[in-house]
């Protein structure tokens, strides 16, 4: 749709808050001091499971400047949190089950203080057997590390008759694949403070993807009424998943709730790589056959992923893997399996794709090796196998709208050729050799087959201004300005003349998480819903004020105005306090949960997203088959996203996306007990990029605000198998496990003989 | 038990600042700890992420890894020091226009290293734009906004992106 006929949808205005960023603002919770706050440190296990048979704090509490040292018997509440399952502990009681594991809290009046305090807190524990291996955890006589069992959960998705399928296969293919654990390296270290206000409400500022959460967890923590806690989430450096769980806010709220005074905890580097979620590495064994046209016609995936020592987000985790094994193909006949497995590793939560990027590196690898078997282009076999309108999913969705898939192969199309036919045969020196890959991925917004609603208000004041009141965290991906947009657009105003009140349990209502690339069409269309209501009101209004028919009224500026003539007009300041003389309400809510069906627990079937973003990358790189360096030169990413409502924030997301998946397909690997501080583990840099050239397909979604679906975790997910296939291509050897680190590349550039070849040249 | 502490003194964003600071403070310390300067921000403290980069002399350094008292007799130039009676300096307008700015914790330490490139070179090609800016770490953007604002900034055309400028320098040499 073409963004003339929007005000403000589609355009690319300047970003709220970015002027706060560039002058250095102190708006981050470490920026802020309250007075006489309080340092906060916590004491971590020394085990990666042991029994705790006492705690003694007298040493601790004998340093000088300590005001208090808690543990778990400490939490007035329940000591249990987790957004899906309550497995974790705030403060650790009989057992500890990570060496991340907290067992107690130090409050002190300086930051050496706390950190000679933790020290001295001694903890007698009881060591026990660890198991770090998800498939060795499954053993019947492996160490049990909660009292239900080792196997968190499983997921399935079954359809059709698999084993006639495969019978029936002109090509079978089956491979495993690993990937590792991930540290969201978010640019900003965890950190909050809190302090009692003069009702005693204790509220605490927080780094946060989801402040209504955080709320009600804290509320259960502390076995306090609602309202005496508030939440407010403070400016987030990033999140990309590990905020999504409770980082320090459940610290600070037990300080808070105990002393009655100001405290702080901002996590150094080193406690945020050691205490948060990482994402969670898979083993993925997959099986697929074709028939001899390079249609596939059946696949079998049994995947088991490493939640570490708590569930966090590792049930949607699984889930979302089990749905999306297929990628973005028509597969009648499959038989998918995820199992989330416990273990002594540090937990495992939600990160950018919640297993999507795993299971794109297993579907987007078979599918060239099926390309290969049959010699047929990648491309070729992506177009003809891709989802359309009409496709039934494996969970027995059937596709009805906004299925940009295709479009998005079409679209990388030129590039691929030019660099297929041209970039290819250009000379380089004999160690280098390139290679081009291509990498598709489907990917359902909002969480999987479970109620996720967002509610927004948007409200007028006398005067005719308008404030919008979301709980939506904007944690840097620009949602605030999205959904000022979207306000803005169906009342006629200007985004920026919209005032705007934003992640805060005081004054705005539950809006869900910042995750599952959620917020633009879930809050964007609550948002859309409560200023539309508002917008008809004051239609209304002007119907009776301006003697017109409400079809031909149009809002623009601040103003309703007849379409037809457009000096009859009347300003919304005069439409304001009209409506309110008259008892009429300026303050409306918006509410909106997209249509899902939840899965059947033995064969997935069910609807589990009403709506989903495709993407397609092309990646071109080069590989010294002497060292084993690979560098990526150019990534096309074409991403269906119904409609940009804000293009640039769209592009920020897909360069960014794709830096995500250069790290994740080349460098980066946690790895725990070694990998302490950002000098273990190396994220991409401004030298690492290749030129991304992003490329916009809008497939409107018919459910989505302006037909806007969304694009955060999109961006990523393609990245990694479009380098891997590349690297394969380069090479005419694959590899099965990430990161493709200098040493596995190695590997393949010798087992592929290249590296012989070279060296003997040389 | 007081330690004792060190008169240092220095010039910051044009003022002359005089702070007496415990001898192990890293400069980062003096200036957000001391100062109460929140603009410099701290990512990892050890000097990997860029997050704290200040201009010292006109170099762009990281503040986590100097100590305060190297601060002494020196120019110094934070982020906050850029903006001038609230008008943005042409770097951070290039930012703002550019869309380079995502969550922003990185921002602060990117517009240093930007300023500090400029100074010392008005007219960077591309290769010297990604060197000066490949210290800092951004998780969001993937940089090639940050790159596009950063080539505008220097008065060239924002179009472009970071490999094929790398490319385009590999080939000149
Ligand atoms: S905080 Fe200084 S380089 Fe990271
Ligand atoms: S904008 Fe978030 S780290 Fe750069």
């Amino acid at each position: 749709m073409s963004n003339d006929r929007y005000h403000t949808v589609g355009k690319s205005i300047l970003r709220r808050g970015a002027k706060e960023r560039l002058t250095g603002n102190p708006i981050f919770c470490a920026d802020m001091e309250p007075e006489n706050a309080l340092y906060l440190k916590a004491v971590r296990s020394r085990h990666p499971h042991a029994g705790i048979l006492g705690i003694d704090v007298s040493s601790a509490m004998s340093v000088p400047g300590v005001v208090q040292v808690f543990t778990a018997k400490d939490i007035p509440g329940k000591n249990l949190m987790g957004i899906i399952n309550k497995d974790q502990p705030l403060l650790a009681e009989d057992k500890v089950r990570s060496l991340a594991d907290p067992v107690a809290l130090v409050a002190a009046r300086t930051p050496g203080a706390a950190d000679l305090a933790a020290a001295a807190v001694s903890v007698d524990y009881d060591p026990l057997p660890a198991v770090f291996d998800p498939e060795e955890a499954m053993a019947q006589d492996a160490p049990q590390i909660h009292a239900k069992g080792n196997v968190m959960v499983q997921k399935k998705v079954c359809r059709g008759d698999v084993t006639a399928a495969f019978d029936k296969a002109h090509t079978i293919i089956e491979k495993t694949y690993r990937t590792s654990a991930i540290e969201h390296t978010y640019l900003e270290p965890d950190a909050g403070i809190g302090f009692p206000d003069e009702d005693g409400t204790l509220v605490i500022y927080a780094s946060t993807q989801n402040p209504h959460y955080d709320h009600k967890e804290v509320v259960s923590l502390l076995g306090v009424e609602d309202h005496a806690v508030r939440i407010i989430q403070a400016a987030t450096g990033g999140g990309f998943g590990s905020k999504l769980d409770m980082n320090v806010q459940g610290f600070i709220g037990l300080a808070l709730y105990h002393l009655k005074q100001p405290v702080r905890y901002v996590y150094t580097r080193e406690e945020a790589f050691l205490a948060t979620a990482k994402r969670h590495p898979f083993v993925i064994h997959m099986k697929t056959g074709a028939d001899e046209t390079g249609r596939i016609t059946a696949m079998q995936m049994k995947a088991v992923c490493n939640t570490g020592a708590y569930g966090s987000y590792g049930i949607a985790v699984a889930s979302r893997a089990a749905v999306h094994a297929t990628g973005p193909y028509a597969i009648d006949n499959v038989n998918l399996e995820c199992t989330a497995v416990y273990t002594n590793h540090p937990f495992c939560g939600a990160m950018r794709g919640f297993g999507t990027p795993q299971m794109a590196l297993a579907h987007e690898s078979q599918m060239d090796l099926h390309a290969r078997a049959l010699n047929m282009d990648p491309l070729e076999i992506r177009v003809l196998n891709g989802v359309k309108k009409g496709t039934v999913t494996a969970t027995g969705q059937v596709l009805t709208d906004s299925v940009g898939f295709q479009d998005c192969l079409t679209a990388v199309q030129p590039e691929y050729e030019k660099a297929m036919k041209g970039w290819l045969s250009e000379p380089t020196p004999a160690y280098i050799r390139r290679g081009v890959g291509i990498g598709g991925m489907w990917y359902g917004i909002g969480n999987t087959g479970v109620q996720n609603p967002s509610t927004a208000r948007v409200a007028m004041d006398r005067e005719g201004q308008v404030t919008l009141f979301t709980g939506c965290a904007d944690i840097g991906q620009g949602s605030t300005t999205v959904l000022s947009q979207i306000a803005g657009e169906a009342l006629g105003l200007d985004a920026m003349d919209i005032h705007v009140v934003v992640a805060d349990t005081k004054y705005t209502t539950n809006a869900g998480a910042t995750s599952a690339s959620r917020q633009t069409y879930i809050s964007g269309n609550a948002v859309k819903q409560a200023a539309d209501k508002l917008a008809d009101v004051l239609l209304t209004e002007a119907v009776n004020y301006l003697k017109i028919r409400k079809s031909d009224l149009r809002l623009e500026n601040g103003r309703v105005f007849d379409s037809r003539h457009p000096e009859k007009q009347v300003a919304f300041s005069r439409l304001a306090p009209r409506i309110l003389d008259k008892g009429g309400e300026l303050s409306w809510q918006g509410y909106f949960d997209p249509e899902t069906v939840p899965l059947h627990p033995d064969t997935g079937e069910g609807i589990p997203y009403s709506t989903y973003a495709f993407a397609c990358h092309a990646a071109c790189v080069e590989v010294d088959v002497l060292t084993g360096e690979t560098s990526v030169c150019r990534v096309i990413a074409a991403h269906d996203v119904g409609k940009a409502i804000h293009p640039e924030n769209v592009i920020g997301q897909i360069c960014g996306g794709v830096a995500m998946g250069v790290g994740f397909a080349l460098m980066e690997e946690f790895v725990p007990g070694e990998t302490i501080s950002m000098n273990d583990y190396h994220i991409p840099t401004a030298a690492d990029m290749p030129c991304v050239i992003p490329i916009i397909v809008e497939a409107s979604e018919p459910s989505g605000p302006f037909g806007a679906k969304g694009v955060g975790e999109p961006a990523l997910i393609p990245t990694a198998p479009a380098i891997i296939n590349a690297v394969t291509h380069a090479l005419g050897k694959r590899i099965y496990a990430l990161p493709a680190s200098l040493e596995r590349v190695l590997d393949a550039s010798i087992a592929s003989g290249h590296f012989n070849n070279c060296y003997q040249e040389s | 038990m007081t330690q004792t502490r060190i008169p240092v003194q220095f010039i910051l964003n044009g003022k002359k600042t005089a702070v007496d600071i415990l001898p192990e403070q890293s400069a980062l310390q003096v200036i957000r700890d001391e100062l109460g300067m929140k603009g410099t921000k701290e990512g990892c403290g050890i000097g990997e992420c860029g997050a704290c980069t200040i201009e010292v002399n006109g170099q762009a350094v990281n503040a986590c890894l100097m100590f305060g008292v190297q601060l002494d007799g020196c120019r110094v130039m934070t982020v906050e020091g850029l903006a001038e009676d609230g008008r943005l300096h042409p770097v951070q307008e290039k930012f703002l226009a550019g869309h380079a700015v995502q969550c922003g914790f990185c921002t602060p330490g990117l517009l240093m290293s930007t300023h500090a490139l400029l100074g010392e070179n008005p007219e960077p090609d591309d290769h010297q734009i990604v060197q000066a800016i490949s210290g800092n770490i951004c998780r969001c953007t993937g940089y090639q906004q940050i790159f596009s604002s950063v080539r505008a900034a220097c008065g060239q055309s924002d179009q472009g992106s970071v490999r094929e400028n790398q490319d385009s320098k590999e080939e000149r040499c």
